[in-house]
């Protein structure tokens, strides 16, 4: 089944009168349970492609559309609340709010649909033991790593039972260990919950990881290839 | 969820927030206790208007008001006062000739209101009787020779029957309160002499105390070296019903003292009886009938107009227009109170939008982070507007916490403005004031603060919204 269908789109930037094409006519589809890294060079476009499909940004013109509907006609609240309900974000940094505990921010989105108290405490608590956290529940982010942080985050991404999930260089601030240990949790949940995960990545690590490796080189597609079994 | 969020982030950079706390906190402890200051004056100056000098309501005869002659007494006085006993919203009333008199003595003479009363009714009406000073002799109580009259304070002095004497008795009592030697000893210079006004005496005092025992010990020794004369006799001269001269000898019974000295100089009160007999006015013949209200404030006006419809042929005057400047203030008190608040949150606005916005532009990635995984625009609004009300709310709560408590304080204790009361008490207003304040002015300066917090967060909340969370998202 598919998640995700891109038709055509193209994403162009006006800076100081130059037009900068950053998304040139990619076209794509994701498949429900898909993990795949997309790579390329830094301006490639890698973080313009994942803000369209995650609905942070308009493309210049084609269509994106998510679980059959398109999201380019939607407008400022629907789009927000489309966001909320649909995908989970996982940034590269600032993830978090500083004030809630781990298991506060997990429950974030879910408070937001208006889940019920026992729903969010039953979910956010499932998913820090599933990324291990079970014995920081109630530690505030500065009290966490920088791996711990983003495991957090990839729990809170889950937590609302999204149809996808967007990465945007989540390993870029983790050193090697960490990185292992998010990739492992990553397919553990993948496994699980059968969530489709889109990571942009400069890490060869993920790479490696991934199932499918889209590479993007000036707004392009460079290469699109399947990997079997190697998950 | 939003709500606690919100809590939390006000504790996020916590000097930044206790600062703002810390000076909404002063500004309303500043705006309450001057507000509490104001009413406990205008407070008691309007008591002292309504239960000393004016009562609610008085009906006069119109032509007195406009020529203050003997003669205009009230016309109807039997279908009025019978009107009056009957009507429901009357607590008590009395009636009073009132009639311009000159008093003189073998020491001095002054021009003054004599009020002719029936000490009795007087009692339901006025609070006079209360206001006897310690060793001014009584209200009516001890038979006198000649017939008994009231006088001010103030009048005693311009008639040179009060005096300032110290002797061995007024050095021995304070001896007892443990003044030091030094100062009774200096104090014996002017021992014996007898000193007829306040200011005399005060003078003599300056000339061998120092300022500081003055300030120490002036208000006690001043106490005990008062002597009123008992039972001085005073000539009224004054035109009768007739518009013939007549004069009428009483003996001083007592001595009052209201916060008014005004009041105190121009008003003399004796027996109705007596001075109706004197004056040659008849069984029913009075100047003034005072009404006292059981609802002062619901049942002023309607009762008035009412009476004022029922009977042409008297002028129906309330307190208010007896005394404007007091009931101006009745009315416009609340006004006041909460345009001085008004004007203290509006400076402390600056503030609390200078620390929001501060706090909004250190979180622009946050804020970017959360409209990004789904927050909506009206949620991080109220987020903010939270925010900023919690930040307001707690220092103005403080503020009301602690302005109340030295309210409560100093409206026990009374704060003593002596130093300036001279100039007080000749326009009506006591010397030491007892600051007092509703409850309802506190709901009120609640729900000014919710607001004042509200709009102050308007300008740092659409600061946060104009975000574009990729745009945010992407500063480095
Ligand atoms: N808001 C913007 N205004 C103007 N140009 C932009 C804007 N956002 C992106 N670009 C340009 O679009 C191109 C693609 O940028 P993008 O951030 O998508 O690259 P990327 O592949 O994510 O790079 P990196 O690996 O460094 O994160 C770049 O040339 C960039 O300068
Ligand atoms: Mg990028």
């Amino acid at each position: 089944m598919k998640v995700i269908e891109i038709k055509h789109i193209v994403k162009i930037y006006t800076e100081a009168e130059l037009e900068v094409i950053a998304v040139n006519g990619v076209s794509l589809d994701f498949d429900e349970g898909e993990f795949t890294a997309i790579v390329g060079p830094s301006g490639s476009g890698k973080t313009t492609l994942l803000n369209m499909i995650g609905g942070l940004d308009n493309p210049s013109s084609g269509e994106i559309l998510i679980g059959g509907m398109s999201i380019t006609s939607l407008k400022g609240s629907e789009l927000t609340n489309f966001r909320m309900r649909n995908i989970g974000f996982v940034f590269q940094s600032y993830n978090l709010i500083p004030v809630l505990t781990a298991k506060e921010n997990t429950e974030f989105v879910m408070n937001l649909q208006g889940k019920s108290k026992r729903e969010c405490e039953t979910r956010s608590l499932e998913l820090l033991k599933a990324v291990g956290l079970e014995e920081r529940v109630n530690a505030r982010p500065a009290k966490l790593s920088g791996g711990q942080q983003q495991r957090v985050a990839v729990a809170r991404a889950l937590a609302a039972k999204p149809k996808f999930v967007l990465a945007d260089e989540p390993t870029a601030n983790l050193d090697s260990k960490a990185t292992e240990t998010l990739l492992e949790i990553r397919e553990k949940l993948n496994r699980k919950e059968n969530i489709t995960f889109i990571f942009s990545t400069h890490d060869n690590r993920v790479v490696k990881k991934a199932r499918r490796v889209i590479t993007l080189e000036d707004g392009k597609i460079l290469s699109d290839i399947k990997k079997n079994g190697s998950d | 969820m939003i709500a606690s969020i919100a809590w939390k982030n006000v504790w996020r950079n916590k000097p930044r927030s206790l600062i703002v706390i810390c000076s909404i906190t002063l500004g309303t402890v500043a705006g309450v206790f001057v507000a509490g200051l104001m009413n406990g004056w205008v407070d008691q100056r309007i008591k002292d208007v309504i239960y000393t000098q004016m009562s609610h309501i008085k009906l006069r005869n119109p032509n007195y008001l406009i020529n203050e002659e003997s003669q205009y007494t009230i016309s109807d006085y039997q279908q009025i006062t019978s009107f009056i006993d009957t009507a429901s919203e009357v607590k008590n009333w009395c009636s009073r000739l009132t009639i311009m008199a000159m008093a003189t003595t073998s020491r001095g003479s002054c021009g003054l209101i004599l009020k002719g009363i029936d000490p009795e009714n007087e009692k339901r009406v006025s609070n006079i009787q209360e206001l006897i000073l310690p060793g001014g002799g009584n209200y009516f109580g001890e038979q006198t020779k000649l017939p008994p009259v009231l006088i001010g304070d103030k009048a005693a002095e311009l008639l040179r029957i009060k005096s300032f004497r110290i002797d061995d008795r007024v050095l021995d009592s304070l001896r007892k309160l443990q003044l030091p030697e030094t100062t009774i000893n200096k104090l014996k210079q002017i021992a014996d002499i007898r000193f007829v006004t306040d200011r005399k005496f005060k003078k003599a005092l300056n000339s061998c105390l120092t300022s500081a025992e003055i300030r120490k010990y002036g208000p006690y020794i001043i106490d005990l070296a008062k002597y009123y004369h008992p039972k001085a006799k005073i000539t009224f001269s004054f035109t009768n019903a007739k518009g013939e001269l007549s004069y009428q000898t009483f003996q001083v019974c007592g001595i009052f003292k209201t916060s008014n000295s005004t009041f105190d100089q121009s008003s003399a009160f004796v027996q109705s009886s007596v001075l109706s007999m004197a004056a040659g006015f008849g069984e029913n013949a009075f100047h003034e009938i005072a009404i006292l209200l059981k609802n002062g404030d619901s049942d002023l006006i309607p009762f008035s107009e009412k009476l004022s419809n029922t009977f042409n042929n008297a002028n129906v005057m309330t307190w208010k227009k007896m005394a404007p400047d007091a009931g101006l203030m009745a009315d416009f008190m609340n006004f006041y109170y909460f345009m001085i608040m008004g004007i203290i949150f509006f400076a402390l606005a600056f503030g609390i939008i200078n620390t929001m916005m501060m706090a909004i532009l250190e979180r622009i990635k946050e804020l970017g982070m959360l409209m990004a995984i789904g927050m909506s625009k009206r949620k991080v609004f109220s987020m903010i507007m939270l925010e900023t009300v919690f930040l307001t709310l707690i220092g103005s709560i403080l503020g009301m916490l602690l302005g109340a408590a030295l309210i409560g304080i100093t409206g026990r204790v009374g704060l003593n403005f002596a130093s300036i009361a001279e100039g007080f008490e000749a326009i009506g207003y006591s010397a030491v004031v007892y600051p007092s304040i509703s409850s309802s002015f506190f709901i009120g300066v609640t729900v000014m603060v919710i607001v004042i917090g509200i709009l102050s967060s308007i300008i740092p909340a659409r600061k946060a919204l104009k975000q574009n969370p990729v745009e945010s998202l992407r500063i480095e």
